[in-house]
C-alpha cells in the first residue's frame, strides 16, 4: 500500500506538471489581457497536429522545437485580428469569441488532418520503461517532465530578470499605470499572448507523443488547466504551477482510494479553495473581481 | 466616443434581433403542402459527426450514402428515391440528439429513423421514435437495454449487444490466458453491461475478478489505473473502455512495458482506434463486428471495399461502415418484401428476416431475431497485428469468425418483452 500511494505521488507529480504547462499559458494571457482563453486546448491541438505534419521532413526533435513557434504565429496573428478588438469591454466577449474559435479549431482541424485519430511514434530511446520496478516512469514521460521543468524555468527567469518580463509583471498588476509610463501596452499583450499560446503548442507536442492526435483532445486537458489556475491564485504564476501539481497528485492519490472519482477529486479541491480561500493559494487578494 | 459606440451597439443589437428572427423562422415550423405520389423516401440519420465519436459516427454516415446511393441507381425503395437528411446528434449530449430526432422526425417527415454511435443516446432516441411510431434502427450503440430490458417494437439493432461481446471471447481468453482478470472499465451505460457480461462469464468458467477501475469517458492518462492493475497481479488485464480512451490507454499499457508482463486483451476492439495506435500499442486478442479482409469469395465483399475506398480517399470499410451500409439496405428489403413503408408492416417483416450474401458480407447465418430485433451478426474473433499484413489497414488477424446466434443469450435471458401493436 505504501509503495502504491509513492507510485501515485510521482505519477501525479509527472501529469501535475503537464496541467502545469497548459496553466501557466493560460494564466499569463488571463493576466494581462484579462483574456479568459477556452481556445487554449484548440491552440495545443494546432500545435500537435503542426508537429506530425512537420516531423516527417524535420523529424521529431526539429518538430518539437518548429511547432510551437508556428502555434505562436498563429496566436500572434489571431490577437491581432480578433481578440485585440474586445480588450477593454466586458470578458464575456473575449470568452464567448474565444469559445466559438475553440469549435472553429476542432472543426477544422478535423476537416484538414481527418475525425479519425493520428497516432504519433516518439524516439525508440524515449519509449521505454526506466526499469521494472518503476514501469510507470518512461523515458518519454521523464523527457516531459524535463522540458517542462526548463521551460517554465526560462519563462519565470525571462519575468524577472528582462525588460520585457518586468513589464509584463507590472502590467498585471496596474495596466493604466504601465500605460501611461509609456510601455507600448499593446505590442506587449501580442507577445505575451504569443508566449502564452507557445506553451500551449508545446503542450500540444509533448502530449501527441503520449496520446496520439485526435480533433477534441484539447477539451480534455483544458478544464484541469483552469483548475490550476484558480486553486494556485488568479494572478500568481508560482501560484498557477503549484496548482497544476497539486491536481496532479490529488487525482493520482484519489486513483488509489476511490478510482472512479479521480477525475471529480479535482473539482472538488477547487470547490474547497473558492470557499476556504477564494483568492487560491497564493492569488493576490482582489485578482478574482 | 461615446455616442459612436452606442451608435454601434444598436446597431449590433438590430443585427441580432435580425438573427434571431431568422432562426425563429427555422425553428417555426412551415406548412408544407404534402407532395405527389411519387416523393421521395426519406431516410433520417442521428448520429455523432462531431466530438468524440466522430470518426465511427462519419464512418456509419459513409456506409448509410452508399447504400442509398446504390438503391436510387436501381431505382429506389418501391419505385421511390431515396433520400438521407443527415443530422449532428453530438457525440454525447442526449438533448441535442433527441431534439434532431424530433426535427427529423415532424419537420423532415422521415420515414424512418437511424441512430446512434453512443448508446445513451441511442435510447434516447428509441423513446421519440416509439413515441412518434418511427420505423428507427440504431447502427452501433451496444448497451444491452436497446434490444433488451427496454426493446421496442419499431426498433431493431445491427451491432452486437455488450452481452454478445462479452460471450464472444471469455471462454477463449480463460482458456489460453489464465482466470484472474482485472477490467479497465468505461464508467457509464455501455461500460457496465460489459463488465457485467464478462464478469458472469468469468465466473461461470471458474475465474476471479481481481479488480475493475472505473474511469470516466474522455480519460487520457490511464497511468493511476495501470499502477493499480498491475499491483493487483492478475493473469489477464481486460481493456474495455473504447474510442480515444482505448487508444490512450493502449498506448500508456505498451510504453509502461506492461503486455510483455500480463496478457493484455479486450471485447470489441475497432478499425478506426487501432488506425489511432502507434505499432507498439497493438497487442492483444479482441473481437471485431465486422472485418474487411476475410476469405476469398466472400459475395460482394470486393465491391463493397472498392466503392467505399472511392469515396474515402482510398481507405477501407470498418464495422461502423458496414453499420451503416447493412441498417440502409435491411430496410429497403423489408420495404420491398412488406411491399409498403408503414412502420409496422415494416418492423413485421423485418423480424426474422435473414439478411443476403451481398448485404451481410461475411459468412454465418445473419438474421434479425424477431423476440427482441437484435441483428445475429458473426463475431471476427483473433489479434492484432503491429504492421499492416498484405495492406497498411490489415492490422487484425482473424482466428475464427463465429455465429452471432451461438454467442446472444436466449431471448428470455436479455429481458425483452416484445409487444406488437395489432
Amino acid at each position: 500500500m505504501l509503495q502504491l500511494i509513492f507510485f501515485n505521488i510521482t505519477n501525479g507529480l509527472i501529469i501535475g506538471a503537464f496541467y502545469a504547462l497548459m496553466a501557466i499559458g493560460l494564466s499569463l494571457i488571463l493576466n494581462l489581457s484579462g483574456v479568459i482563453n477556452f481556445a487554449h486546448g484548440g491552440f495545443l491541438v494546432i500545435g500537435g497536429y503542426l508537429a506530425y505534419t512537420l516531423t516527417p521532413s524535420l523529424g521529431f526533435w526539429g518538430a518539437l522545437i518548429v511547432a510551437p513557434f508556428l502555434t505562436a504565429l498563429i496566436g500572434f496573428v489571431v490577437e491581432r485580428l480578433l481578440i485585440r478588438r474586445l480588450y477593454g469591454r466586458d470578458p464575456l466577449y473575449s470568452l464567448l469569441l474565444t469559445f466559438g474559435l475553440a469549435f472553429i479549431i476542432e472543426d477544422g482541424t478535423r476537416q484538414i488532418w481527418g475525425a479519425q485519430g493520428l497516432p504519433v511514434s516518439v524516439p525508440a530511446a524515449l519509449s521505454s520503461p526506466l526499469s521494472y520496478e518503476f514501469f510507470f516512469i518512461t523515458g518519454y514521460r521523464m523527457f516531459m517532465v524535463a522540458t517542462v521543468a526548463i521551460v517554465v524555468g526560462l519563462l519565470f527567469v525571462l519575468l524577472r530578470y528582462t525588460r520585457i518580463g518586468v513589464r509584463i509583471r507590472a502590467g498585471t498588476l496596474d495596466l493604466d499605470t504601465v500605460a501611461a509610463l509609456g510601455v507600448n501596452v499593446r505590442a506587449l499583450r501580442s507577445l505575451n499572448f504569443a508566449v502564452g499560446i507557445f506553451l500551449a503548442g508545446l503542450a500540444g507536442v509533448l502530449a501527441g507523443g503520449q496520446l496520439g492526435l485526435e480533433p477534441t483532445m484539447g477539451d480534455s486537458l483544458l478544464m484541469p488547466s483552469f483548475i490550476a489556475i484558480i486553486v494556485g491564485g488568479v494572478g500568481s504564476l508560482t501560484g498557477t504551477l503549484l496548482g497544476g501539481l497539486l491536481i496532479g497528485v490529488a487525482s493520482g492519490l484519489t486513483a488509489v482510494i476511490f478510482p472512479s472519482a479521480s477525475e471529480a477529486v479535482i473539482y472538488v479541491m477547487m470547490a474547497v479553495v473558492l470557499l476556504v480561500r477564494p483568492r487560491g493559494l497564493l492569488g493576490e487578494e482582489g485578482m478574482m473581481t | 466616443m461615446s455616442k459612436e459606440l452606442i451608435g454601434r451597439s444598436v446597431q449590433r443589437r438590430t443585427i441580432l434581433k435580425a438573427g434571431l428572427a431568422i432562426g425563429a423562422m427555422q425553428v417555426a415550423s412551415p406548412f408544407v403542402v404534402k407532395a405527389l405520389a411519387k416523393e421521395p423516401i426519406k431516410i433520417g440519420l442521428d448520429n455523432p459527426l462531431t466530438g468524440t465519436y466522430a470518426a465511427p459516427g462519419r464512418n456509419e454516415q459513409i456506409g448509410c450514402q452508399l447504400a442509398v446511393d446504390q438503391l436510387n441507381a436501381k431505382g429506389g425503395i418501391l419505385g421511390r428515391k431515396v433520400e438521407l437528411l443527415s443530422e449532428d446528434s453530438t457525440s454525447g449530449d442526449a438533448g441535442t440528439a433527441v431534439q434532431k430526432a424530433r426535427k427529423l422526425i415532424e419537420r423532415d417527415n422521415v420515414d424512418f429513423l437511424v441512430g446512434n454511435v453512443n448508446s445513451a443516446l441511442a435510447q434516447a432516441m428509441a423513446q421519440v421514435s416509439n413515441e412518434k411510431g418511427v420505423l428507427h434502427i440504431v447502427p452501433g450503440g451496444h448497451t444491452d437495454g436497446i434490444t433488451g430490458t427496454d426493446c421496442k417494437w419499431n426498433v431493431f439493432r445491427v451491432c452486437n449487444t455488450t452481452r454478445m461481446e462479452a460471450n464472444a471471447v471469455c471462454g477463449l481468453l480463460f482458456k489460453d490466458y489464465g482466470k484472474k482478470w482485472y477490467f479497465i472499465t468505461p464508467d457509464y451505460a455501455f461500460g457496465h453491461t460489459l463488465f457485467q457480461g464478462c464478469e458472469a462469464d468469468l465466473k461461470k468458467l471458474g475465474g476471479t475478478v481481481v479488480g475493475n477501475a472505473l474511469t470516466p469517458l474522455g480519460t487520457t492518462d490511464f497511468s493511476a489505473y495501470l499502477i493499480q492493475a498491475r499491483a493487483a497481479n492478475p493473469d489477464v488485464l481486460i481493456v474495455l473502455v473504447q474510442g480515444n480512451d482505448m487508444v490512450n490507454c493502449l498506448k500508456q499499457i505498451s510504453q509502461f512495458g506492461i503486455d510483455k508482463q500480463i496478457h493484455v486483451a479486450g471485447t470489441q476492439q475497432e478499425l478506426e482506434a487501432v488506425e489511432a495506435m502507434p505499432p507498439e500499442a497493438r497487442v492483444g486478442v479482441w473481437m471485431f463486428e465486422w472485418y474487411w479482409k476475410q476469405a476469398a469469395g466472400t459475395p460482394g465483399l470486393d465491391q463493397f471495399i472498392a466503392e467505399v475506398r472511392k469515396r474515402t480517399d482510398g481507405k477501407v470499410p470498418t464495422a461502423r461502415t458496414w453499420f451503416g451500409y447493412v441498417t440502409i439496405h435491411a430496410y429497403a428489403l423489408a420495404c420491398e418484401k412488406a411491399k409498403s413503408i408503414e412502420a409496422k408492416a415494416v418492423a413485421r417483416t423485418l423480424a426474422d428476416m435473414e439478411l443476403p450474401p451481398d448485404v451481410k458480407l461475411q459468412p454465418n447465418k445473419v438474421y434479425f431475431r424477431g423476440g427482441d430485433h437484435q441483428l445475429m451478426l458473426s463475431a471476427f474473433i483473433g489479434e492484432l497485428l503491429q504492421k499492416g499484413d498484405g495492406d497498411p489497414e490489415n492490422l487484425f488477424k482473424v482466428n475464427s469468425i463465429v455465429a452471432g446466434d451461438s454467442i446472444a443469450p436466449s431471448v428470455t435471458d436479455t429481458g425483452c418483452k416484445m409487444n406488437m401493436p395489432a
